[in-house]
């Protein structure tokens, strides 16, 4: 099915900007499971793409191939190719750690580490960048601006990351990951575990990166889909069902399937 | 509705007669604590004084102090635990964090597990025949040998349980970010699970403190004081053995006197740990 549509939905994304990341008839397997089936897309450059669909219809699995944080367990393989700027990142000669910090990941659960504000930040970046301390304040500040944080914690940077409300943890999250100069940002339901208030926050801030990064979102919440991104892809049982417009998935889907989904017949 | 009152009746009296026997169980329980806690202090505390710090262990029927005992007691578990803790908290790493998944795992966590609770008298000649026969003589390194090899399985146990309670999440963020997996470990996991590990060898510093099968067998006693590592050292639970079993009062005092210090160490250190952990489960 999802090969069927693919050529007409390469063309409908590709019309806005060029492909950053495209994935090319990728199966996923946890241990003999298969989780993802053949699945084909490409995620146009700077835009926001957000992928929708029930719970284990492997959105999440898909963004965790992208910077291959799967391989941390044993038994789950991926087959098939996603190519970042035409790069097949499921090489095996590919440097994992290099890739992920071309490849940034916020979590469902805010994560800050067990270190002050300030070390949160700057533990990535010290990771493959020598900067004098000036310029490490520097770049810390920068990043927690970009985050919206900087205003509610420049008087606290040596607090630990655990001190703050799950809302700006998050936050510190999106922020120690801007702070290494990603190109993509994924976002693994980054609000599903933050009040309203907060969530806000976070989408705005979704719509602010998006001039700078190409950004990849997993939601649960339909309406946050609809809100921040610019294309949708609706998966169901490890299956690529339908890509397109986000307006276009939620006005006038092809699919039935997509259709009950959004509606609320199922899911 | 007579039937339901009585009902409740019945079940009021048989709460009251469980809630009893609980209360009596856990009140025996305390009481021996209690006891040999008082006991301890009382006659303990009675011979302690600044000489017990600065003289060495007396000949019977003089007057005399713990220093030899003590000085030993605090260079073997030292060392003891110098050696012990990397071991220990290596392959409490390697089992939480390299092999997770792995058989090896399993089978060292059996082996660990059979080895925490192996007498230590076991221990003491395992040392004994590994160092001591061959070497030709009792010596402090062999008594701290078998200390560490105490201290070990404590270390493995806690480091590995409390790395396994450091969320998978923080380490995916971690690896997230681009950090190698032994960056990861250091600066996320270990930090995450500091306290606990902490913890761990303060406890097996406890539980070593006051053990005396493996040091009759490995550091034996002096009578005098001795840094030589190569030669038979004192210890305060072996001091302890023979001045509480000796006819001579002084000795006896010295023993009782040894005790509390050792008491009031193990409680120094478990009260430590507590407040560790208490402020981990702060957070």
């Amino acid at each position: 099915m999802s090969q069927m549509l693919s050529p007409d939905m390469t063309i409908a994304a590709e019309a806005t900007a060029k492909a950053k990341i495209e994935v090319k008839n990728l199966n996923f397997y946890y241990g003999q499971s298969k989780a993802l089936k053949d699945i084909t897309l490409s995620l146009p450059e700077r835009s926001v793409t957000a992928f929708i669909g029930p719970s284990g219809c492997g959105k999440s699995t898909l963004l965790r191939v992208f910077n291959r944080i799967y391989e941390l367990y044993p038994k789950q393989t991926a087959e098939g190719q996603v190519l970042l700027d035409g790069q097949n990142v499921l090489d095996r000669s590919q440097d994992l750690n290099l890739l992920r910090t071309k490849i940034g990941m916020v979590f469902q659960k805010p994560t800050p580490f067990p270190m002050s504000i300030y070390e949160n930040i700057a533990f990535g970046v010290r990771l493959y960048e020598k900067l004098s301390k000036s310029e490490m304040d520097g770049r810390v500040e920068q990043a927690l601006k970009r985050a919206a944080l900087w205003n509610e914690v420049k008087d606290k940077l040596n607090a630990s990351g655990l001190s703050l409300s799950g809302g700006q943890q998050q936050r510190l999250c999106i922020a120690r990951t801007v702070a290494v100069k990603p190109e993509v940002i994924l976002l693994d339901e980054p609000a599903s575990a933050l009040d309203p208030l907060s969530t806000a926050k976070i989408e705005e801030l979704i719509d602010e990166l998006q001039a700078d990064y190409t950004i990849v979102i997993v939601t649960h919440n339909m309406q946050q889909a609809a809100r921040v991104s610019k294309q949708t892809a609706f998966m169901y049982l490890g299956e690529l069902v339908e890509f397109d417009r986000t307006e276009k998935i939620f006005t006038s889907p092809r699919e039935k399937r997509t259709q009950d989904y959004i509606t609320g017949r199922f899911g | 509705m007579s039937t339901a009152t009585s009902l409740h009746q019945s079940r009021k009296r048989k709460n009251a007669v469980m809630m009893t026997l609980c209360v009596t169980a856990a009140g025996i329980g305390l009481a021996w604590l209690a006891l040999i806690l008082g006991a301890l202090v009382y006659k303990g505390g009675a011979g302690l004084s600044f000489d017990v710090f600065t003289q060495m262990t007396p000949p019977p029927g003089d007057a005399g102090g713990l220093l030899n005992a003590i000085y030993g007691s605090v260079v073997m578990t030292v060392i003891a635990v110098i050696v012990g803790t990397p071991i220990g908290v290596l392959a409490g790493t390697y089992m939480a964090e390299y092999g997770r998944f792995s058989k090896l795992t399993t089978v060292v966590r059996f082996i660990n597990d059979i080895l925490l609770s192996a007498p230590s008298i076991i221990i003491g000649l395992f040392v004994y025949e590994l160092m001591v026969r061959p070497m030709g003589h009792f010596s402090a390194i062999a008594g701290a040998v078998a200390l560490a090899i105490l201290v070990i399985p404590v270390v493995v146990r806690t480091t590995e349980d409390m790395l396994n309670l450091v969320p998978n999440a923080l380490r995916e963020a971690g690896t997230a970010i681009g950090a190698p997996r032994w960056v990861v470990i250091k600066s996320v996991a270990y930090r995450a699970a500091l306290s606990g590990i902490v913890t761990g060898i303060l406890l097996s510093i406890a539980r070593i403190s006051g053990e005396t099968a493996p040091l009759l067998f490995t550091a034996l006693n002096n009578q005098f004081w001795s840094s030589n590592l190569n030669a038979p050292m004192a210890s305060l639970p072996v001091t302890i053995f023979q001045f509480a079993l000796s006819p001579y009062e002084e000795w006896q005092q010295l023993a009782w006197t040894g005790a509390l210090i050792i008491t009031l160490t193990v409680l120094a250190l478990s009260i430590v740990a507590r407040s560790l952990t208490g402020r981990r489960e702060d957070k």
